[in-house]
């Protein structure tokens, strides 16, 4: 048995920390390791590049047929000549805004109560494990939740199969993600923060609004990068609430008329496209990918750009 | 207490830019052109096969143009899902790759949605191959029968086939099924026009309204790359499909000789696997909605140039007119009943 379990022995790392710091050659088993680690990034960064170039060889043949500008005004169209993405975009953008709107306030405040609040009991420790495991539910699920509840019991209010369906479903989706990840960076914020400020005769609103929030800010958005990540690329729960796919046309109407109406969002296009005859369809699927990629990455640009002021802020 | 409000600015200014992003692009749409057309408003909501999709689509794209004052909704979740909305009264039109089925005739009658059939397009079912499967280039009925028919889940060759009525002179070679899984049109469709008449032959009154079972593919494209992937590969695709892609297409011998599918042999119905496709217009909903009319009447109108440009085979004219005589039946009639029964019956 002990020979099978290597006991750490520190006598060998110093001496390979050592020989890594000054440069000498390793032994052969380190430098295997290493080329070894070296290439399980090389794959990562390979499929990476050729699902990247893929997508975009892909997109070719749309963009030298028509302009760039064209394809993203373009709207849902029997024709692939006219097909574009504008209403897919709009759809996109406007789930989002459900998710910051609602997945974002109570996912944040859901956190800091049990964080900051909370007593540590069987109940709050319950809560922790539920919402651990409600971020690893299948998308599919969520999809269900949103044809039942949203959809099936809330029809009236949400108009059916609507943007304000989606919007809510995907709220819901990430809303574990969005509690789990500010939990951890509320956890993060040294205690000694905490106690300067009950030192200091503030109230623990007062410490939670002025020391723990901003310094876990960063954390908190990183939290909704990955939660605008999940939101905008999920098919399957609207794939279940249902979209237009073939043709949508609006006439306007108040906000609310508009998110109670008919909508249609990026990934459902992908997969329309590729269901589509003829080559034509299939490039369509990529360019509308490039797209969404394209969207993905400004979304989650403008939430790092935040993090990195907050960062700056706090140090 | 001065950076908490920062956070607070920064989140609602996101989410109202946001907000005014998603709203923006509608203003547009909206004000556009209300100088030209009538001044219909209202809304129109097609669901159904995925097949139709295109044709449906085109066709609202073209009436929007004129009506800009009507909205107009187009999804394809595929036939039996459609009617599953339709029947529920959620929709207006049902777009199908095939008749209504017995079942989904209940539904409507339990439901109280009356409707009326109206053939669009005309289809084939194309069976196709491996490009480099040249051993095979004509079917019979009863070679697609001994293929894929209830009876031959054990058959793994071409030539077993024979074991259950197949009568060609068939490769010894593999049998790999690339189909339609059996939520698809497509694959109803197949089991009426290529399998129904031999299995009542076969197994007897009220025989089983499927294929052997196989690992039932998604879509089209998915059939395509299955096909192309092996060298003795069967399967059957939507004509627009395998017009377009690089597959062997296998013609079919109905009992008057081979004939491979094209717009030609589709329109005059020799060749055996053709289909049509239908709308299925809920009637009390276009007695109260002049737009749900308006739509309809265009649709038919101009029916040839949307089936063209969606790739599939204009109707044959008399059919087209038994439509456009059905439609005015109902709009012009006022009562549907008549039609109803006898599209239920």
């Amino acid at each position: 048995m002990s020979t099978l379990l290597t006991p750490p022995d520190e006598a060998i790392d110093a001496e390979v920390a050592n020989s890594v710091a000054s440069g000498r050659s390793m032994d052969a088993k380190g430098l295997a390791f290493q080329m070894a680690l070296l290439l399980a990034l090389l794959t990562a960064l390979a499929v990476l590049v050729w699902l990247l170039y893929s997508v975009v060889d892909g997109a070719i043949p749309v963009f030298q047929e028509r302009s760039v500008g064209d394809f993203l005004s373009g709207k849902l169209s029997g024709s692939p000549q006219r097909f574009g993405v504008s209403q897919g975009i709009r759809g996109s953008i406007g789930i989002l805004v459900f998710v910051a709107v609602i997945a974002f306030p109570l996912g944040v405040a859901a956190a800091v109560y049990l964080e900051e609040y909370a007593s540590d009991n069987v109940f709050s420790r319950a809560v922790n494990v539920l919402v651990r495991n409600l971020a690893g539910v299948p998308a599919v699920v969520y999809g269900l939740l949103g044809l039942f509840v949203f959809k099936g019991l809330l029809g009236d209010l949400t108009g059916g199969s609507s943007l304000m369906s989606a919007g809510l479903t995907m709220a819901i989706l990430v809303l574990p993600v969005v509690v789990i990840t500010a939990s951890e960076a509320i956890r993060a914020v040294p205690q000694p923060l905490r106690e300067a400020g009950y030192g200091l005769g503030a109230t623990q609103w007062e410490v939670v609004r002025t020391q723990v929030l901003p310094y876990a800010a960063p954390g908190i958005l990183t939290g909704t990068v990955l939660s605008f990540a999940r939101a905008l690329g999920e098919a399957a729960p609207l794939l279940i609430i249902g979209t237009a796919t073939g043709l949508l046309t609006t006439s306007g109407g108040s906000i609310l008329s508009q998110l109670q109406g008919n909508y249609t969002a990026l990934p459902m296009l992908v997969y329309v496209a590729t269901k589509r005859p003829a080559d034509q369809w299939l490039s369509l699927a990529s360019a509308s990918a490039l797209v969404l990629l394209v969207v993905l990455l400004v979304a989650n640009s403008a939430a790092i750009l935040a993090r990195n002021h907050f960062e700056k802020r706090r140090s | 207490m001065h950076r908490s409000r920062l956070v607070v600015a920064v989140v609602a200014t996101a989410a109202l830019s946001l907000l005014a992003a998603a709203c923006g692009g509608d203003s547009e749409s909206g004000g556009g052109s209300a100088s030209t057309g009538a001044d219909l408003t209202g809304a129109v909501f097609a669901t159904g096969s995925s097949t139709v999709e295109p044709i449906t689509a085109l066709a609202g794209e073209s009436f929007n143009a004129e009506n800009p004052g009507v909205d107009i909704t187009v999804e394809g979740p595929g036939t039996g899902d459609g009617f599953k909305k339709f029947c529920a009264g959620e929709a207006d039109i049902a777009n199908a790759s095939r008749k209504i089925k017995d079942e989904e005739v209940q539904l409507c009658k339990d439901a109280g949605v009356e409707y009326v059939e109206l053939a669009v397009a005309s289809d084939a079912l194309t069976v196709v191959t491996n490009v480099d499967n040249t051993a095979v280039s004509c079917l019979k009925l009863e070679d697609l029968y001994g293929l894929v028919g209830p009876e031959s889940d054990g058959v793994a060759t071409w030539s077993q086939a024979s074991q259950f009525g197949a009568t060609s002179q068939l490769p010894d070679a593999e049998l790999k099924i690339f189909a339609p899984g059996q939520e698809s049109g497509t694959y109803d469709s197949f089991v009426e026009l290529a399998l129904s008449k031999i299995t009542e032959e076969r197994l007897g009154e009220d025989p089983p309204k499927e294929t052997r079972t196989f690992g039932g593919l998604a879509d089209d494209n998915e059939i395509i790359r299955g096909i192309q992937s092996s060298p003795t590969s069967f399967g059957w695709v939507g004509f627009a499909f395998a017009e377009q892609a690089e597959v062997r297409e296998i013609e079919v011998d109905g009992g008057e000789g081979c004939v491979a599918p094209s717009a030609e042999t589709v329109a005059d119905g020799s060749y055996p696997l053709s289909r049509t496709l239908y709308i299925y217009v809920n009637t009390a909903k276009a007695a109260a909605s002049p737009a749900l009319q308006a739509f309809v009447t265009y649709y038919l109108d101009n029916d040839e140039q949307f089936v063209t440009e969606a790739g599939y085979v204009a109707l044959p004219a008399d059919q087209l007119e038994a439509s456009k005589a059905a439609w005015t039946a109902v709009v012009g009639g006022g009562s549907s009943a008549e039609t109803t029964t006898t599209a239920a019956g």
